[in-house]
């Protein structure tokens, strides 16, 4: 067989597939099996993904990067479907695959045998995830977005239970009506366009006349409105956080990502469609996305501080954090992309870490003691007269150490305090926000410059708050008289790698946001990602045809 | 090794130290200490042989590339007030570890402590060498994270907590807030390199956004050096252990503040905001706090406020901008160092040995412990200015600084009375702090019998009482060299000319010492009985705390508000969600026709052919219907939904596109039937709705009604114009026409798009229909009947009454016939449905029909056995096992899509060849009949899947109403 490169670009859907397919031939009982094969496969998944990441990689910083085209069926661009991999798509990638290494070691401790057919979902979320990522057609990419959000019903009602249920049935709605508004608009773009490939459309809708423009215009904005949803804009997300808080552990980890789905597509597609229109940040579209965001980051941020439990808590973090990635999308300057691409990284490994981290923490209360009422005495201050008591300190069990560890890292991170890249993050955000190239083209700097970096410090404060007090309360308050939580290695295993991982991102920051300016900067000008896709060379066509141009 | 090495070092040496600790087991004390110990010599030691270099005026620098593009590089840098920063840290850091190895009980699990503790001295060296004003925000924030962890070390006790968590936040908010500052001054200057900075100060002082970042930086430092009004997170802190206290709350973190100030002096201060802002703060912190000191209860408590107050001054000497001051003020970082270190370790002794830090309860300790009490006294006169010790030498400083005019106001005439107030307010409390506790008569009652502490937990005490003794004495010569390395590093050409001297002559500063001295003991003879039992806090405004304050807008804000503000601007509620999700589409469809011409192309309808308008007239009426009767009258619902599906089908028809008329028939029938059989389970009808006929109710029925008629109307609208563009562009549907036959091997185009050109798509789908049956399947396979859907429907009940009523039959016998001839008919039709799923399949490629099609036949024929007899007897006879064929299915696409690979094409590349199959003759073989297949058998087994599920219910709720009835009996 001949397997060149070329066909591991859609090895990440292919393998997440096969292995699912085979899962289901698997009797439920040999959970062994069934765990291996999924193991392999998403280790699998991670090797292709650094693969492909390197793929991208070109020694010159200051072109592109290279773009992969592979184009299904040997149809010609931009007739048929095609992949594209680019740094963006790669970066994505591997961050799936890392993610989803983490959730599947950690649902092997308990969470897989909590219903049937988990393996198989898992594995089809992550190709429908891993081909959202790769599409560079419209309609597939709605086609990937219905198998990832088909397997993510499914593992949101994984392991049952009334809470759940009924959150993953609201999730299931909202989800179904922002489907039917993406079929609409990409029905309408065709309609004005007559072509589904996105580089295709990048070029059609320069063209475009002035009565189809509005028609386009349309169409892009209720497209936005599906991705906004899944992204989890105000006033769009109230779900988000009731179902990802419901959603089971290894679940609500991957769902990490999800959320940045919407974000990634809507960068994509708003900078490959007017990247090159110089009045785009002025546009209506860009203000949304910019007010939209800093909107749901003082959403996300009073969320968080009135969160009572520790899954809600986490739910809101993941609209400050798409909050932060909208603002800076709307900002359309390629420094705060990058920045934002940083922030990205960070915060998904974050959050994700931290809804595994919470169900473990949460595995030895009874509902009662964690949830957080703050009311006067839960503040302190009662104590007027000093405690004369016996002062020695408590030695603290070796699994709330380690959790407490897990738990304090996870709280850096989201508030963006040192030494881990949530600082980093917030930092290269602020810094560009404030990097003189950008403002000396407008010669004052904006107020919405300053109410970004005013939301991005209030959310980490809010963060601070909301962390202290729901940590003090876990570790330092209730292990005297709570039974201490069974908790396996394999479960604080996939945790601590994903925080070694944000560890490693600070240390290497200068390399990382190396990458991740370069692959901002081709965002910015996406004439060469266009240029490749629409001149993608099929793979020795017939002799009889000729490729029509 | 190179001094560049030895800076980093000094870094790296105290968090390798503080990992090494954390994994030693808990009684581990004597190795923890002994590890902290050498950890806290040694980088003392590379300090000290650091000195030469530094003294020569150089500049240590070593710098890591770490974030070059946005200029956070690791630079650290020392020069002399660095320098004589470190020598504090490191120094009185291996003191604090001595005297914390004897304070720590043997039970204490102390490696947390000294890991903390070390990883503290680390990111404290952090702050002082930083040459790069990002990462000295980096280390100032970890100072204020190990700070909590500390304060909180005794986390069993409430106090510890709260101290711990306040301190926390607004040491943290403020590192939040310098950041920003920090970020706008790099912005101002172009780098965040600190030597950039320092040479930047008139730019920095003439930029427009010079306030904004010097309130920013302010906030933070004066929240880490704890002034007024942030100050009331220091005496809350004072819960920790003693030498934390002697170490962060003496001599580093709060001292970090004031550095960062004195490290930026030169280049934000002199303006009047820099004097007004900070003088203000200063002054209050220095008056205040000395006041509040005085009624104090506990020692700690009392050494805390006086260091409000110590800082106080120092932050009032930075205000006045004057290079004098600047000296005075890093002289006293210097002389508070010494003596308030020594003091907590006394106060911690004077606690542990007599268990008590209650002012009320001690007295006459000094026969127990004269040693102690000795240095102690000798300590307080330092804290209180007392000649002949260093604590006068910056007093007298500062004295004579406040004489000087600054700002021109009516400040300037103040200054001079309110710095020798607070002068007497330190001597009082310095007099009150040793009087109390060592003088008058024996204790009772005290919990431990005290005495004097082990020998070497007095030593560091006796080291920094010496150090105050002989800076007081022999200043130019002990401490001259080293201090003025420190301010000729900090003010470079701007060194004023200073002296050390011990004695000026008469002049006014002596005159304000003496005043103070004297009106100081004289106040505390007055307030010495009203002190022996008065409470906690300073008489009048005992009330008013800052910390309690605190927590109470703390509540307020984080709490009440927040979930006010959820309630107010979020919903848990699906409904409201729903419509604004659909609300929001809406303006977003409509935005770019606004304030346009709506003109639509109307013409296109004048051809119409009346029996095709009658057909949608049908076809909208059954929609209307369905939505009208969607919330009670389910079954008529679903009915007249088909009868629209069944119009959309003839549509099809219509215009010529068969395959989707197959197709929606086909989807048509399997999905109505699927909803039958699940409307059994949903629950009843409620008859009476509370609030179904108020206002409020029927205008939110109202305004949904309108939202919905607007959306159904929009959608109209658009699809119309879309249909009837004039400008239509060219779309690649031409090219699938052209090609379908010549390149994809079939003419029905309709299949060789789904197969072919945009199999991928299909390959998607498929994908989705076998999760969406896999997660139904899941769901159902725990879903219990809800208890109302349970019993027997009426239907079934009235079958078995008739049953009853004639002898002749037995109960269920109507229930089982009655479908007899349908059922037969079923069950015979089954082979020829097969047949036809068959043709579908083969003819696929050409005419309409394909896997889809075929797959949706086959599964009708199964759905069909199920509703002619019941689930056990199909299942009885007929074993399918659905979810193998949803894996076939996926399987045999994905290796068809692989095939090509065999022959180097990329993936789904399809080949197409005919095959002479004897009888039936020549028929089109693509390499997309295989993927066909796949797309069949998953079609089937996701159907089936979905069937069983749903039939499934009904023997479940057989044994359901078995469980029930059995217990309705046992309650008789």
């Amino acid at each position: 067989m001949k397997l060149s490169p070329e066909h591991l670009v859609i090895a990440p859907i292919l393998i997440p597939l096969i292995a699912g397919a085979l899962q289901l031939f698997l009797d439920d009982r040999g959970r062994k099996l069934k765990a291996s094969l999924s193991i392999l496969s998403t280790v699998a998944l991670l090797a292709v993904s650094v693969l492909l990441l390197r793929l991208t990689h070109t020694d010159n910083e200051a072109t592109g990067g290279r773009i992969a085209v592979y184009l299904l069926g040997n149809w010609p661009p931009p007739f048929a479907i095609n992949l594209v991999l680019d740094r963006l798509s790669a970066m994505m990638l591997v961050l799936t695959a890392t993610l989803a290494l983490s959730a599947l070691i950690f649902s092997l401790g308990r969470w897989h045998k909590a219903g049937v057919h988990f393996h198989t979902l898992f594995l089809l979320l992550l190709m429908g995830l891993n081909g959202a990522f790769l599409t560079g057609d419209l309609f597939n990419l709605f086609v990937f977005f219905e198998v990832m959000l088909a397997a993510s019903y499914g593992l949101v009602l994984h392991g049952s239970g009334l809470l759940r249920i009924k959150a993953g049935l609201h999730y299931i709605a909202i989800n179904l009506v922002a489907s039917l508004l993406f079929l609409v608009g990409v029905a309408l773009i065709y309609g004005v366009t007559g072509t589904l490939n996105m580089a295709d459309l990048a070029i059609r809708i320069s063209q475009i006349s002035e009565a189809n423009h509005m028609m386009l215009e349309s169409g892009a904005a209720i497209l936005s409105v599906a991705f906004l949803i899944k992204a989890g804009m105000w006033p769009l997300s109230f779900w988000l956080p009731a179902t990802y808080a419901a959603a089971p552990a290894p679940s609500a980890a991957i769902f990490a990502i999800m959320s940045k789905v919407g974000i990634y597509v809507l960068l994509r597609l708003a900078l490959l469609f007017f990247g090159n229109d110089p009045d785009f940040p002025d546009s209506p579209g860009a203000q949304i996305l910019l007010y939209g965001g800093l909107a749901t980051i003082g959403f996300g941020t009073v969320g968080v501080l009135a969160s009572q439990t520790l899954g809600r808590f986490a739910g809101f973090s993941v609209l400050i954090s798409s909050g932060t990635l909208l603002t800076s999308i709307g900002l359309v300057q390629t420094e705060v992309t990058a920045g934002a691409l940083f922030y990205l990284v960070s915060s998904t490994l974050a959050i994700s870490a931290l809804f595994m981290l919470i169900e473990l923490v949460e595995r030895g209360q009874n509902m009662a003691a964690s949830v957080l009422a703050v009311t006067m005495e839960a503040f302190g201050y009662q104590d007027e007269e000093m405690e004369d008591e016996e002062i020695v300190g408590v030695a603290i069990p070796r699994t709330i150490a380690v959790l407490g560890t897990c738990f304090a890292a996870c709280a850096i991170l989201l508030i963006g305090l040192p030494p881990l890249s949530g600082f980093v993050a917030k930092f290269v955000i602020l810094s560009a926000l404030f990097s003189p190239d950008i403002t000396s083209q407008m010669d004052i700097i904006p107020a919405t410059s300053w109410w970004f970096m005013a939301l991005l410090i209030l959310s980490g404060l809010a963060t601070l708050i909301a962390m202290s007090r729901s940590g003090i309360h876990t570790f330092w308050v209730l292990p005297v008289d709570t039974m201490l939580p069974r908790v396996l290695f394999i479960e604080i295993l996939p945790i601590a790698a994903l925080l070694c991982a944000t560890l490693v991102l600070t240390i290497q920051a200068g390399p990382v946001m190396r990458f991740m300016e370069a692959t901002a900067t081709s965002l910015h000008t996406p004439q060469p990602y266009i240029e490749g896709v629409m001149n993608a060379p099929r793979a020795a066509p017939p002799q009889s045809i000729e490729v029509a141009e | 090794m190179n001094s560049e090495n030895l800076l980093l070092l000094l870094i790296l040496l105290p968090f390798a130290g503080s990992a090494l600790a954390a994994l030693l087991p808990a009684n581990a004390r004597n190795t923890e200490a002994w590890l902290s110990g050498c950890i806290t010599i040694t980088a003392f030691a590379i300090v000290v042989y650091l000195y030469p270099s530094i003294s020569a005026g150089e500049i240590l620098r070593n710098e890591i590339e770490w974030l070059p593009g946005s200029d956070l590089n690791f630079t650290l840098r020392m020069d002399g007030f660095a320098w004589m920063f470190s020598i504090l840290v490191t120094g009185i850091g291996f003191l604090v570890v001595l005297y914390a190895r004897y304070y720590m009980s043997p039970e204490d699990p102390v490696p947390r402590f000294f890991s903390f503790l070390l990883a503290f001295a680390g990111a404290m060296q952090g702050i002082v060498i930083s040459g790069n004003l990002i990462l000295l925000a980096i280390f100032w924030e970890l100072t204020s994270i190990f700070s909590f962890l500390l304060i909180g070390y005794w986390h069993h006790n409430t106090a510890a907590r709260d101290g711990a968590r306040m301190s926390l936040i607004v040491t943290g908010t403020g590192g939040l807030c310098l950041l920003a500052g920090l970020v706008l001054l790099g912005y101002i200057t172009d780098s965040y390199d600190l030597d950039h900075v320092l040479a930047a100060g008139n730019t920095i002082r003439e930029h427009e956004l010079y306030v904004p970042v010097l309130v920013l930086i302010l906030l933070g430092a004066l929240t880490k050096s704890a002034q007024f009004p942030f100050h009331f997170w220091l005496p809350n802190a004072m819960a920790a252990p003693t030498p934390v206290s002697a170490y962060l709350h003496s001599a580093t973190m709060v001292k970090a503040g004031v550095f960062l100030l004195t490290r930026l002096w030169p280049v934000l201060s002199g303006t009047d905001e820099w004097f007004l802002l900070l003088g203000l703060a200063g002054m209050s912190s220095l008056l205040l706090s000395a006041y509040f000191a005085i009624f104090q209860q506990d020692l700690k408590g009392l050494l805390a406020y006086s260091t409000i107050s110590h800082l106080g001054l120092i932050t009032t000497l930075l205000s006045f901008g004057s290079p004098l001051a600047a000296v005075a003020a890093i002289f006293h970082m210097l002389n508070h160092a010494t003596f308030k270190a020594s003091l907590f370790m006394a106060a911690g002794i004077i606690d542990h040995e007599a268990g008590t830090r209650d002012m009320r309860k001690l007295s006459g300790l000094f026969s127990f412990m004269p040693i102690t009490a000795t240095l102690a006294m000798v300590a307080s006169a330092a804290m209180a200015g007392v000649p002949l010790l260093n604590g006068f030498l910056s007093k007298e400083m500062f004295f004579s600084e406040t004489l000087g005019q600054h700002s021109g106001s009516v400040l300037d005439s103040v200054l001079p009375y309110a710095a020798t107030l607070a002068g007497a307010f330190s001597v009082t409390y310095s007099i009150r702090f040793i009087h109390t506790v060592f003088f008058g008569p024996k204790p009772l009652g005290l919990p431990r019998e005290p005495h004097e502490p082990p020998h070497w937990m007095r030593r560091p005490i006796e080291f920094l009482v010496l150090a105050c003794l002989i800076i007081g004495i022999v200043p130019g010569i002990t401490i001259g060299p080293y201090l003025h390395t420190a301010v000729t590093s900090v003010l470079r050409e701007y060194t004023p000319l200073y002296s050390l001297a011990v004695w000026h002559g008469i002049n006014t500063p002596l005159i304000m010492s003496m005043t103070a001295l004297i009106g100081g003991a004289l106040l505390y003879l007055m307030l010495q009985n009203y002190l022996a039992q008065s409470e906690d806090g300073p008489p009048g405004i005992r009330q008013l705390k800052g910390q309690r304050i605190f927590e109470r807008s703390l509540v307020t804000l984080s709490w009440r508000w927040a979930r006010w503000m959820e309630d107010t601007f979020g919903t848990q509620r699906l409904q409201p969600q729903l419509f604004l999700v659909i609300f929001i589409a809406l303006i977003a469809g409509c935005w770019p026709f606004l304030g346009t011409d709506p003109a639509f192309n109307l013409e296109s309808t004048t051809g119409m052919d009346p029996a095709f308008a009658v057909l949608w007239g049908i076809g909208i009426a059954c929609a209307l219907g369905a939505a009208y009767q969607a919330k009670y009258h389910r079954l008529a619902a679903l009915i007249l939904m088909g009868g629209a599906g069944l119009v959309t089908c003839i549509t099809f028809v219509w215009f010529s596109a068969p395959d989707l008329a197959v197709t929606q028939l086909l989807v048509e029938i399997v999905t109505t039937v699927l909803i039958l059989l699940g409307l059994r389970w949903l629950p009843k009808r409620m008859e009476q709705i509370d609030d179904a006929t108020t206002l409020i109710a029927r205008t939110r029925r109202l305004r949904d009604f309108v939202l919905a008629v607007s959306c159904g109307g929009g959608m109209t609208l658009i699809a119309y114009t879309i249909m009837t563009n004039a400008e239509l562009p060219e779309t690649i549907a031409g090219f699938f026409l052209e090609r379908a036959y010549s390149e994809g091997g079939g003419s029905n185009v309709v299949n060789v798009i789904l197969v072919d050109f945009r199999g991928f798509d299909t390959f998607g789908e498929i994908t989705v229909l076998g999760i969406v049956a896999l997660t139904v399947y899941a769901l159902l396979r725990r879903f219990r009947p809800a208890p109302d859907s349970i019993e027997i429907p009426e239907q079934q009940r009235i079958q078995n009454d008739f049953d009853d009523r004639h002898p002749n039959r037995k109960v269920g016998e109507t229930v089982h016939d009655y479908l007899m001839v349908p059922a037969v008919l079923m069950q015979w039709m089954f082979p020829f449905i097969i047949l036809l799923a068959v043709y579908f399949f083969l003819r696929g490629h050409d005419l309409p029909g394909g896997g889809f099609a075929a797959g949706i036949t086959l599964a009708i024929g199964l759905l069909l056995q199920y509703l002619a007899s019941d689930t056990r007897w199909v299942e009885d006879r007929l074993r399918i096992l659905p979810v193998r064929w949803i894996g076939l299915g996926l399987l045999l696409a994905a290796l068809t899509g692989m095939g090509s690979w065999l022959f180097g094409f990329p993936f789904l590349t399809s080949h197409s060849t005919y095959l002479e199959i004897p009888l039936i003759g020549k028929i089109p073989v693509a390499t997309a009949l295989f993927f066909d297949l796949g797309v069949l058998l998953l079609v089937v087994g996701a159907t089936a899947l979905m069937l069983i599920a749903i039939a499934h219910q009904s023997i479940r709720s057989h044994r359901a109403r078995a469980i029930e009835s059995a217990k309705t009996q046992e309650d008789d």
